[in-house]
């Protein structure tokens, strides 16, 4: 079975977990892996059965790469949550700050050779099949999809939220105990609430549960324990600025 | 079956036959490996059994033949998830995991000196087959029997030609076959849903057993005709679909019903009488 | 029943003789205001007045995540992978929590015995604890308050040591073996055991029957109340991973990458997931939040026939743990309530 791993606007670090599984040698066994930029930039995109795409569309560069990705690959997976939700960089969407005022904040008169734009996930230009999340993924998350890929088969995408995980887990409840702003109740599970664990409140990266994150019944939530309307926004936009009805339904909670 | 102590354990059945019925389902022909579990194995038209695959997963599906018939069953499959879709790629010879059957099944007892109405929406003929080929097996001890096999295309209707081959038979026997679709219009029989074509049936209301499967939503209107015709609601059983991850009772994804009336369809169900579909909010 | 007395003198002694009879796990603080139960490493962290502990007695019974089998795809072979479970005595349960556990016996020993939770249930000793309820515990309205079977032993407290129950053989076994720790009851201990009862029934904060509920439940499906109440929700599954009866587990199939092995393993699922009423093909019998929020409620207030009560408890768990600040009583209070009227029993 043919793979590539890919990386658009990103840390890499995505890639870097794939690169670093205990069992790497396993998997170039068990794949003819075709492309793997962080590893070799020998490898040119032709046709796999799965490709694996980090990070976020934030240049005309990576909307064409992307493009020609998906038409070579049969099977797309959107990895980390830049991939899926525009990751951190797209923030600004969320604040409403254009892409050239951005730039000229950060870089003022300079110039780049490239086209930017403000970050948005793979889905919003092609059709992703699976959604491996994480900041980076877990490496037994990593594991399960390309072992469900190996044998023809595909992954069970997580639906519900690291709460879950959190109780299984025998933690104490920072949100109800301490009004910690955890955003447990709206961010995917499969990290087993590793920072809960350690009395630090989830901060979403792993991004929202698809299509079933109540950010407005968690704003209202915060709310009720103090929480100002800038702060929670501001939280809930770091990994989740690309969510579906994000700030509307913190309006919904605050007022506008 | 043979005894293990682990409800979940998976019994290794071979795959003999697959037929492809239409584009989505096919019909595979399964024979346990174990000859004694294969001859002594049998169940009760309307149960299922929870089908597995190493490293896929496990689904319930109902079994399609008649249980007179020992030593091989028959299931009936959708093309449409995770372990459906592996189970389409297997050929025969290949090897799948058994458990059960499971669940209540249609009485089919009380079936007995009765004429037999079967109603099947789309995939609904699927465990509807099971009677119908077990009253056609034990064709003495049941009165007069329709079967309304029902599909939005003739090329979507279940085990249509299967039906069709035995239309000579059937009409010695007094069975009728009634094949219908509600939206092809190439189709050169009948048109119209399923309840649509109650009024044609062979069978006798004040001494009948129905028995019905197909999506939910279509069930309201049949019981509606159905009791209109005179059907002794009583003797209307459905049988349903749920999501299912154990088949006996604990992993709780097939609990519906209400408050009042609370069941698991694995182990209750999944054939259910009229009563308790009307009386209960939430079951279809 | 036979009753005995336990010394305050004697209740460290007590502790360290029942961790003979397997590891000991007991109610133990675990953050500022939660508890849980964990291994007893030192008895002294053992707590004997708590009023709730965020993990259910049933991560005992039925883990929430555990190996079933191991699998070859090559050749199809299932092995289970269970192997003995030790004894284990599990100390301070409620008597809610023996009432949960008697209602999960009834789901996981029915004709079709779960073998994981069988060899778990039988290898756990069960001492349970009297309590005082605070403003969340309704187990009076359900009637579970007070158990009579379901445990070995059953300590009632008193101002100087503790009234034993003994509820089976194994717990006769237990009291006949460490005899010399154990007291006659007394006139006076009888009468402590009566003031205490007392006092727990004064503290409720309702009072009434919950027995009509689920037909009253039945009839107000479409009340305003759940679209209010189900808008709150998280849907984050707090409510039924802390629910001492919630059981439902899901099933995963984990194959290894040497595509040759791997294996099959189950864990704590919630409806108030989307999934859990999803079926292949797409159609989803919970479809919205409302569906799978109602849907808790009439799961948990359907009735348990072998044991002629709710599967809910009323230990209050649900509304202590639901980070949303949803209140499963008082929804079920003013479901049950005629509209307009002062919630009838409320002190």
């Amino acid at each position: 079975m043919k793979i590539g791993i890919h990386g658009l606007t990103s840390c890499y670090g995505c890639q870097l977990s794939m690169a670093v599984v205990k069992r790497i040698l396993d998997v170039s066994e068990k794949f003819d892996i075709k492309y793997f930029y962080m590893l070799s930039s020998a490898g040119k995109i032709e046709h796999v059965d799965v490709a694996f795409v980090e990070g976020s569309v934030s240049t005309d560069e990576d909307e064409k790469e992307l493009r020609m990705i998906r038409e070579n690959a049969d099977v797309l997976v959107a990895i980390g949550s830049c991939a899926i939700h525009g990751g951190v960089q797209s923030i600004l969407f969320s604040e409403g700050i254009g892409y050239e005022e951005a730039f000229k904040t950060v870089y003022g008169d300079k110039k780049m050779d490239y086209n930017g734009r403000i970050a948005q996930p793979l889905d919003k230009f092609v059709k992703v099949d699976y959604r491996l999340p994480g900041c980076p993924p877990e490496e037994e998350e990593i594991m399960y999809y390309l072992a469900t890929f190996a044998i023809g088969s595909w992954p069970e995408e997580k639906d519900y939220p690291v709460c879950a995980e959190c109780r299984r887990a025998g933690n104490p409840c920072i949100l109800i105990e301490k009004g910690e702003p955890c955003l447990g109740p709206v961010t995917v599970a499969g990290c087993d609430a590793r920072c809960i664990k350690y009395g630090i409140p989830c901060i979403g990266c792993r991004g929202p549960v698809s299509d079933v994150s109540w950010f407005d019944s968690l704003a209202m939530s915060f709310r009720d324990r103090g929480m100002d309307k800038e702060y929670v926004k501001k939280r809930m936009a770091i990994f989740a600025s690309r969510y579906e009805g994000l700030n509307e339904m913190i309006d919904k909670i605050y007022g506008d | 079956m043979e005894s293990s102590d682990n409800v979940y354990s998976l019994y290794k059945c071979r795959l003999l036959r697959v037929y492809s019925l239409t584009d989505e389902e096919k019909l595979f022909l399964l024979r346990f490996e174990d000859s004694d579990i294969a001859e002594s194995w049998s169940f009760i038209p309307g149960q299922f059994v929870q089908v597995a695959l190493p490293g896929v997963g496990e689904v319930p599906i109902s079994i399609c033949s008649s249980p007179m018939r020992r030593g091989f069953f028959e299931l009936c499959i959708k093309k449409v998830g995770k372990v459906t879709s592996m189970i389409h790629k297997l050929q025969p010879g290949d090897c799948v995991g058994i458990r059960g059957p499971y669940g209540n099944g249609f009485p089919m007892d009380e079936f007995e000196h009765s004429d037999i109405l079967l109603i099947a929406a789309g995939i609904g003929m699927v465990p509807l087959r099971s009677v119908f080929m077990y009253a056609v097996d034990n064709r003495w001890k049941f009165g007069n029997i329709t079967v309304i096999n029902s599909a939005r295309y003739g090329d979507k209707l279940l085990f249509r030609k299967e039906l069709e081959a035995m239309r000579d038979i059937a009409e010695a026997e007094n069975i009728k076959i009634i094949q219908t679709v509600t939206r092809d219009p190439e189709w050169p029989g009948r048109v119209g849903r399923a309840q649509e074509h109650i009024k044609d049936a062979n069978t006798d209301p004040k001494n009948s057993c129905v028995a019905v499967c197909g999506p939910p939503q279509a069930y309201r209107s049949i019981f509606e005709k159905l009791i209109e015709a005179g059907y002794d609601p009583n003797k209307i059983y459905v049988t349903l679909e749920r999501r299912m991850k154990c088949g006996v009772g604990k992993c709780g994804h097939c609990i519906a019903g209400s408050s009042t009336f609370l069941k698991y369809i694995c182990i209750d169900g999944p054939v259910f009488g009229y009563y308790d579909i009307i009386s209960t909010p939430g079951l279809i | 029943m036979r009753y005995l007395k336990l010394g305050s003198r004697n209740i460290d002694e007590f502790l360290g003789r029942i961790s003979n009879y397997g590891d000991l796990y007991a109610p133990q603080k675990i953050s500022e205001k939660f508890y849980d139960y964990r291994k007893v490493e030192d008895i002294s962290q053992v707590e004997f007045n708590y009023n709730r502990t965020i993990t259910p007695a049933k991560k005992y019974f039925i883990p929430p995540k555990h190996e079933m089998f191991e699998f070859d795809m090559e050749t199809g072979e299932y092995t289970e992978t269970m192997g003995d479970v030790k004894p284990f005595v599990l100390f301070g349960l409620h008597a809610c929590s023996i009432v949960a556990l008697r209602i999960l016996d009834g789901v996981y020993l029915n004709e079709y015995p779960d073998k994981y939770y069988a060899a778990r249930r039988k290898a756990g000793i069960i001492i349970g604890i009297s309590c005082l309820p605070d403003e969340y515990c309704f187990c009076n309205l359900r009637r579970t308050d007070f158990v009579d079977i379901g445990f070995d032993l059953f300590l009632h407290e008193l101002p100087d040591g503790y009234l034993i129950r003994v509820g089976s053989e194994r717990g006769h076994e237990i009291v006949d073996e460490n005899m010399d720790i154990f007291e006659e009851v007394s006139n006076d201990d009888i009468e402590n055991f009566k003031k205490f009862e007392k006092k727990r029934h004064e503290m409720f904060k309702y009072e009434g029957s919950f027995d009509n509920l689920r037909y009253i439940l039945e009839l107000t499906e479409n009340s305003p109340l759940w679209d209010e109440e189900s808008e709150k929700c998280l849907g984050c599954g707090n409510c039924t991973m802390t629910c001492p009866t919630c059981r439902c587990y899901d099933v995963q199939d984990l194959p290894d990458i040497d595509g040759k092995h791997g294996k099959r393993i189950r864990f704590w699922d919630s409806c108030q997931f989307r999934s859990h009423g999803l079926v292949a093909g797409g159609h989803n019998f919970r479809e919205t939040k409302k569906d799978r929020f109602i849907n808790r409620y009439v799961c948990k207030n359907a009735y348990f026939y072998p044991l002629g009560t709710s599967y809910c408890v009323g230990c209050g768990n649900c509304t202590y743990f639901c980070p949303a600040g949803i209140d499963f009583l008082k929804n079920l209070i003013k479901i049950r309530d005629v509209v307009g009227e002062v919630a009838h029993g409320e002190q």
